[in-house]
């Protein structure tokens, strides 16, 4: 996909600091991440303005609640899709994972504690299982990731299909009230344990890996840096992620469908790149990420509150999507310029 | 793709000269027959005349939205807004037309010109605004669903269930020269993109930005123009395929567009068309988009399940590209 590029797409890494102060330095290499709470921040303007002038009072409890909790299951699945694309791969399988996922929930669960946990381990071993096949056929099939993901996202809508033929089927209360709890934002400890999560991962040996693979990966197979065993990895932590989205997701519908995790492929990777994780690999957070997931979410809202049909939502979804990748690109090429101009004078 | 250079050398005098950058489309068709010769053993009738005729107009519609894909495959692209291409510019020939042939004179050469100018918006973001093929379709493809919805409000507008043309239902129903229109369509399209990718200056280019695109601006290639034009033929074909689909059923609906995104990819896929870029040719593709439709008819006459044919799109795709679609080993 680089192949169209005709602008200089390999960066120069910043040197030792001849260029430039920290906080230029510190901008060049986060402009994705800086864009993406700047996004953030004017869609929650948006948002609130919005809502004083219809309603003439701030967004309450309720009004949190609901955003949080819509937002979650994409939180998680956008997180899981930063891992493959910082190796500048690609994961089309999200949407596959979270449909079997949200079909298992709704219909193999019992209402007891045991069968929950149960089932909430093998939902998560079985996108653990998916995102395995993909990285294998990824890292020693030497396939596209496009391609891979592509061809294992028709066999998971088949086992959805399977698990459950119709939409219906209940989602045990019980999760309903863990994962989704509609009285309260209990959501936003999901997404500060994907926060968490993301911190975390970023600073183990597979974090630092990651993004090795993605920057350069002859380079990193030089360094001694196992590729294939990262690259694996790496989309075994997306399937898992796209499974507990599907939990969730499953949690907030209450009920089962085959085919509602179908937009999250998409989605996802819509939140990945609003949030200034570039999609060539090796540059981006997964707090950019769960930052588009976000954005994602409020744009819902702002759209709802300024009366518009819903049935445009994909427009509006497809103009931001197209609009954020441009201004990244554009931005990165300015700042990048702006640091050659300034180490040449 | 290396150990086709050894093959050919090694192969015994009787057989042609294959170039090893055409065998995996040969392979394709290979696959084909094969699986025609697998249907007729099955189901007797399977291989006739009339069942190849019926494999063939089918295989039209992925082939055709295929031929786009190829040629942003081509040069190392994709494009992911096909379906809602070939949905919103089939809606709107129906509203457009509403069933007359008059309006359908003037209609279809304008919903043809407007998939074209998609694909170039298409082409721009991704050569000008350097965004990524994979988002820059991406969001096409919400924008035209967005737009879709939105303005025939779901589906509820008075033009929105009218009727294709009479005179494209003949065309593409009925014969012209004993076959139906859409497969001289397709015929021609095959020629057109065979003369263009093999014996003109235009398919150099193609497949030397799609090998090189830094040392084909070097020697000489606009890469910007040409990716423009490649996206935007790419909409010519889905706005022609979605023309054609709207003729074939009848009448435009919602979500018609959707199982050809994953199709024409993997007919690119079977056809031996690098996804990388820069190896491949459409009649290779020509002949993916047979063998899955040839598979599937295979399938939906075994009285396959939906979700079985899922699972097995997926399983060939795979299969397909773990045969002959591997990268580079220096590159993994």
């Amino acid at each position: 996909m680089t192949a169209t590029q005709t602008s200089p797409s390999a960066p120069p890494t910043s040197g030792s600091g001849e260029n430039g102060g920290p906080l230029s330095r510190l901008s060049a290499q986060n402009t994705g991440l800086l864009l993406a709470w700047l996004l953030a921040a004017v869609m929650l303007v948006l948002y609130l303005v919005l809502f004083a002038a219809r309603k003439s009072a701030l967004p309450g409890n309720f009004e949190l609640t609901s955003t949080v909790n819509n937002a979650v299951p994409l939180v998680f699945a956008a997180l899981g899709q930063t891992f493959p694309v910082l190796t500048s791969g690609l994961d089309l399988s999200v949407g596959g994972v979270m449909d079997v996922s949200n079909s298992l929930a709704a219909t193999q669960m019992g209402t007891g504690v045991g069968s929950i946990l149960l089932w909430t381990v093998l939902i998560l071993l079985f996108g653990a299982a998916t995102g395995l096949v993909n990285g294998l056929l990824v890292a020693y099939g030497r396939l596209q990731p496009i391609l891979v993901t592509l061809g294992t996202l028709a066999i998971l809508q088949g086992i959805a299909l399977k698990v459950l033929p119709q939409p219906g089927g209940t989602t045990p209360p019980l999760v309903t009230r863990t994962l989704s709890n509609p009285d309260a934002p209990y959501g936003l400890i999901l997404v500060a344990l994907a926060c968490a999560l993301w911190f975390v991962a970023r600073r183990t040996t597979f974090g630092m890996r990651i993004y090795a693979v993605g920057n350069d990966r002859i380079a990193a197979r030089a360094r001694g840096i196992p590729v294939r065993r990262t690259l694996v990895l790496a989309y075994v932590t997306s399937g898992t992620f796209a499974a507990a989205a599907g939990l969730m997701l499953a949690a907030t519908t209450t009920g089962g469908d085959a085919a509602s995790g179908d937009v999250f492929t998409l989605i996802s990777i819509a939140a990945v790149v609003i949030g200034g994780v570039s999609l060539f690999g090796g540059r981006g957070s997964g707090i950019g990420a769960i930052l588009g997931a976000f954005v994602l979410t409020l744009l819902i809202n702002v759209l709802f509150f300024a009366s518009i049909d819903p049935l445009f939502q994909p427009f509006y979804e497809g103009v931001f999507l197209v609009l954020a990748a441009a201004l990244t690109a554009l931005a990165g090429y300015w700042l990048r310029r702006r640091r050659i101009e300034r180490s040449q004078r | 793709m290396t150990g086709g250079v050894t093959g050919a050398e090694r192969r015994p005098a009787w057989l042609p000269r294959i170039r090893p950058d055409r065998q995996l489309g040969w392979y394709a068709l290979a696959a084909a027959i094969v699986v025609f010769v697998v249907g007729e053993l099955i189901q007797p009738g399977f291989a006739s005349a009339a069942g190849v005729k019926t494999v063939l107009v089918v295989a039209s519609f992925v082939g055709l939205v295929a031929a786009g894909q190829t040629l942003v495959v081509l040069i190392g692209g994709i494009d992911l807004s096909v379906p809602w291409m070939m949905n919103s510019m089939a809606v709107l020939l129906a509203t457009a037309s509403i069933g007359s042939n008059a309006r359908a004179a003037w209609v279809v050469p304008l919903v043809l010109i407007t998939g074209a100018l998609l694909g170039a918006v298409n082409g721009l973001g991704v050569a000008v605004l350097s965004v990524p093929a994979v988002v820059m379709t991406l969001g096409m493809n919400g924008v035209l669903q967005g737009l879709t919805l939105g303005l025939t409000g779901g589906f509820t507008c008075a033009t929105c269930g009218s009727a294709a043309p009479p005179a494209l239902d003949a065309a593409v129903n009925g014969s012209v020269f004993g076959l139906p229109g859409q497969l001289i369509i397709l015929f021609l399209v095959a020629v057109l993109l065979t003369v263009l990718l093999s014996w003109t200056s235009f398919g150099r280019r193609i497949y030397a930005t799609g090998t090189n695109p830094r040392a084909s601006v070097l020697a000489g290639v606009n890469v910007t123009r040409l990716t423009i034009g490649l996206y935007s033929l790419s909409g010519l074909f889905a706005a022609l395929a979605g023309i054609l689909l709207t003729a074939y059923g009848g009448k435009a609906t919602l979500g018609m567009g959707d199982p050809y995104l994953f199709q024409s990819i993997a007919a690119v896929v079977i056809g031996g068309v690098s996804i990388l870029g820069g190896r491949g040719h459409y009649l290779g593709a020509l002949a993916g988009s047979i063998t899955l439709t040839a598979l599937v008819s295979v399938l939906l006459a075994k009285d396959m399940p939906d979700y079985g044919r899922d699972v097995v799109y997926g399983v060939v795709v795979l299969v397909i590209a773990l045969l002959y679609g591997r990268g580079e080993r220096e590159a993994a």
